[in-house]
């Protein structure tokens, strides 16, 4: 492998490109995911794959890593066309892969991890493959220990495992599929760090997002797939993140959003050292009409339990949850829904829709039992609830056949609609929205927020839990932190991203009153 | 920067017709069904070959038994009434997410309390005492009902174990209430019995009532439990599609998560609608105890609930399938009887076609169940992408 001078336009591009994608095309029944994509990759070069969910970028990069036969096209590596049945023989040729989800055995070390699959006979010599793994490591700037067993391990150090276990392998060329999706802000600067050196030292990396700040910070060329099609190649010096956007969603995409300017009112939801078994420990918060507190954080440190708590799905252990003023201590679900608290699960399909039912059906979901929409005796209104649903579904722009489909059949974004109109149909005073645009496209997300900012102006308390950061300064006129159950630090929105990365952490912040 | 041109968006793969959904769903169902039956019939044919009788005419007289005259259709039927009672009383449970595998001893336990308000009511005016027999039925078996209901939603006990538990105690709850409180008083009777019925706490036959005293012979016990159990069909569809309750109880059983974050209590819905499948299995019991036998003896019929459990899988947890599965178990029992008449083949094989049929279209419907949705969210896509490119 030539590492090769940069020149040319400065992105590393020189002589012959390592890998050369012609013309795939991969059809699943009903969709084409890839329609005759060109693309080439070049050693010494970070690529990047940008596009919406279902744009083809993973599918196309997975037929690179032999998990599908492409139906159309052909690959060239290093100048010879090669046919990759699996992944081992794309590992053969040189190309590796990390996964969203990561595939690592935690009781093992390690090395052990790295080591498994390509132990190379019968015999393991544990210390030659440690020594080697920390070479690796130290070559490239990982900090990891060979013999931390990776249940230990934080979500940043097992990427690094992952990505470890492919450079173990030899490999030229790197895939990693939407890399910065589960890391802190400092984390995913520490990988950019990490895919610089591996670039310098002559790696290809193919670095998949849909995230375009990041994309325009890493990558030395960037390619953007719509709908399964090539829409354009570009550098990062000749494009900004608006024209990205246009091109990957096909029309204008507006990111500043204007907000609302509302006068913040009374406290609407405020809670006093809530307790909530070892997940929530003793948080103080309070929200209030016309304001949306951001609580920012690293998935799994309390904030489902938090908003469970406080919609009544699961029993706090300690402390109080007002809502207007009215403990909601010994309260169901439905007599806290009935006082005006509105949820959008974080998992649409668990906690959302009963994908079973028709569209409807659903609508009307949490508020079933309203004289609206069931007689004395317990007949539904089935007139007056289709009535609710059509409105609904015009007023949201839900895209669907008809009210009677099943919601099983909508697109994610669709879903996500849906309980939007469900839920803010109700006019409650406090909406309770968590990871309201997980999965979701531009398109999509762009409706969420202006949704919530809605909200906002219509004088709503809104908690806004939220894992994506972007997200949280886009929306939140206040910012909470969350870490391990506990809030540690609370900012203005205009905060820099690295003290909420240091809090996120667990690192205090001097917090600035708000 | 080489941007292309937005294109309109190429309609993938075969474009999806569009034909109204119930049409679709309904045309889908029906062919996956008719291929469960013709291939549960072909591998039946091969079991019915090796042993060596000719499979044409073996369901020829399984079919001719069971529709050549009105007794058949009629004995056809009867065997249907008490399927359709512990099919909608499985399907009920079912829908809320729970298996009920105790209407067996449910309705053993209904018949068990039937027995004393028919012998000893029979002070009540006619339709009266047979009103309160019925009602006796039903709340004995409710009662049965309750128990693993309320263990199950207060500590978490599977309704599977226990309902299989309590199948077992009701056996020997009727062994005991026949050997002692209900024990005929007739002098110098072997049989284990209680005393028998008086009339007006039986339930007659429907052929007299419709003028067909001669096609249909009372040895054929087709009473009006059958319309009443086609009366619970409806009741049944009505309580799950238009009431509150069987809103709740759908939503409960298809996801659980999300009935809970709508505010509806998931432990106090599958109580009610437990106890409605009791209610339900109340009435398994009574075509033959009340329709035929006259009295509960230790030889009453059993597995009535077990085959619900089947009829429900065949009927896909809703009423009408359900109706439709029971008569079809129905023709199967009946042709038995045919086969025993006109062939070697062991009474046996009716239980492996039954068995094979139901494994049919159980995996025919899973895998229509799967085309459908396939076919509606591709459906769905197309009409998304093309209102993008529209707007």
């Amino acid at each position: 492998m030539a590492s090769g001078s940069t020149t040319d336009d400065g992105a590393g591009r020189a002589g012959a490109p390592l890998v050369v994608m012609e013309g795939i095309t991969k059809r699943f029944p009903g969709v084409v995911a890839n329609d005759s994509v060109d693309l080439s990759l070049h050693a010494g070069e970070i690529h990047a794959l940008v596009g919406e969910n279902g744009a083809g970028k993973s599918t196309l990069m997975r037929v690179l890593y032999g998990l599908y036969p492409p139906d159309e096209g052909r690959i060239v590596v290093r100048g010879n066309e090669a046919r990759i049945a699996s992944p081992r023989a794309a590992i053969a040729l040189g190309i590796g892969m990390v996964h969203q989800h990561f595939v690592l055995v935690d009781e093992f070390t390690v090395t052990e991890n790295i080591v498994l699959g390509a132990e190379g006979g019968p015999v393991l010599d544990l210390d030659a493959a440690e020594r080697r793994v920390s070479e690796l490591a130290a070559s490239y700037g990982f900090s990891v220990h060979p013999r931390a067993r990776v249940e230990e391990l934080s979500v940043g150090e097992e990427q690094r495992v992952e990505i470890l276990k492919a450079l173990y392998r030899g490999i030229d060329l790197l895939i990693l599929d939407e890399p910065t999706a589960v890391l802190t802000p400092t984390e995913a600067s520490d990988l950019f760090d990490n895919l610089r050196k591996l670039r310098d030292d002559g790696k290809a990396v193919v670095f998949i997002s849909h995230k375009l700040d990041e994309v325009l910070e890493i990558a030395d060329r960037i390619t953007v797939l719509r709908r399964g099609k090539v829409v354009g190649e570009t550098t990062p010096r000749e494009t900004t993140k608006e024209q990205l956007a246009e091109m990957m969603v096909g029309r204008p995409v507006l990111f500043r959003l204007e907000k609302p300017d509302v006068g913040v009112g009374e406290p609407v939801l405020r809670l006093e050292g809530l307790t909530v078994g070892d997940r929530v420990k003793g948080i103080d918060l309070e929200v209030r009409a016309g304001e949306i507190v951001g609580v920012a954080g690293v998935e799994g440190n309390g904030q489902r339990e938090l908003a469970e708590a406080v919609v009544g799905l699961r029993p706090r252990t300690g402390g109080r949850i007002t809502v207007d003023g009215r403990d909601l201590a010994g309260l169901s679900v439905a007599e806290i829904r009935q006082r005006g608290v509105a949820y959008v699960p974080e998992d649409r399909h668990d906690r959302g829709l009963v994908l079973d039912m028709t569209l409807w059906e659903n609508t009307v979901l949490g508020r079933q039992g309203e004289r609206r929409f069931t007689s004395r005796i317990g007949v539904m209104l089935i007139r007056n609830i289709k009535e609710l649903a059509a409105r609904l579904i015009r007023a949201f722009d839900v895209r669907a056949r008809s009210i009677t489909v099943e919601a099983a059949t909508l697109s994610g974004g669709n879903q996500q609609k849906l309980i939007l109109a469900r839920e803010l149909a109700g006019e409650p005073r406090l909406l309770v929205a968590h990871q309201p645009t997980r999965g979701l496209d531009v398109g999509a997300i762009e409706f969420v927020w202006r949704q919530l900012l809605e909200q906002k102006g219509a004088g709503r308390a809104v908690v806004l839990i939220s894992a994506e950061l972007e997200e949280i300064y886009e929306l939140s006129d206040r910012i909470v932190v969350i870490y391990d159950g506990r809030i540690t630090g609370e900012f203005r929105p205009d905060v820099p991203p690295e003290d909420l990365g240091m809090a996120m952490t667990g690192g205090r912040v001097a917090a600035e009153a708000s | 920067m080489a941007v292309e041109a937005p294109a309109a968006p190429a309609p993938a793969g075969t474009p999806p017709r569009s034909r109204p959904g119930w049409v679709d769903s309904l045309v889908t169902q029906g062919i996956a069904l008719i291929t469960a039956f013709v291939v549960a019939g072909v591998i039946g044919s091969v079991i019915i070959a090796a042993y060596g009788e000719n499979p044409v005419f073996v369901y020829s007289t399984m079919w001719q038994f069971s529709t050549a005259r009105a007794q058949d259709v009629a004995k056809v039927l009867e065997n249907a009434t008490p399927l359709i009672f512990s099919g909608l009383a499985v399907a009920v449970a079912f829908r809320a997410g729970m298996f009920n595998i105790g209407v067996e001893g449910q309705y053993i336990v209904g018949m068990m309390t039937a027995a004393p308000a028919a012998i000893f009511l029979d002070v009540l005016p006619g339709p009266l005492h047979l009103l309160a027999v019925v009602l006796a039925a039903v709340i004995g078996a409710m009662a049965w009902a309750a128990v693993p209901a309320i263990l199950k939603v207060k500590t978490g006990a599977h309704e599977v174990v226990t309902t299989i538990m309590m199948n077992g105690i009701a056996v020997s709850l009727v062994a005991w209430a026949l050997l002692n409180p209900l024990r005929t008083s007739e002098r110098n009777l072997v049989d284990l019995r209680s005393d028998r019925f008086p009339e007006s706490g039986l339930v007659p036959n429907i052929a007299p009532g419709l003028g067909l005293e001669e096609q249909i012979p009372p040895s054929v016990h087709l009473t009006w439990l059958f319309p009443v159990a086609l009366a619970a069909c409806l009741f049944v569809w009505y309580l799950l599609y238009r009431t509150r309750l069987g809103y709740e109880t759908r939503a409960v059983g298809s996801s659980a998560g999300s009935a809970e974050a709508g505010g509806i209590s998931i432990g106090g819905t599958q109580i009610k609608v437990f106890l409605i499948s009791g209610a339900l299995a109340g009435l398994v019991g009574l075509n033959h105890l009340l329709g035929d036998a006259g009295y509960l003896g230790v030889n009453y019929e059993t597995t009535l609930g077990f085959t619900g459990i089947a009829v429900a899988f065949l009927g896909r947890n809703h009423p009408a399938g359900i109706a439709a599965a029971a008569i079809l178990l129905g023709v199967l029992t009946r042709g038995e009887d045919g086969l025993a008449i006109h062939t070697e083949l062991p009474r046996e094989i009716v239980v492996i076609l039954e068995g094979l049929l139901i494994l049919s279209v159980v995996i025919a419907y899973q895998i229509s169940r799967r085309v459908l949705l396939r076919r509606r969210q591709r459906l769905v896509r197309a009409e998304e992408v093309g209102s993008r490119a529209a707007a």
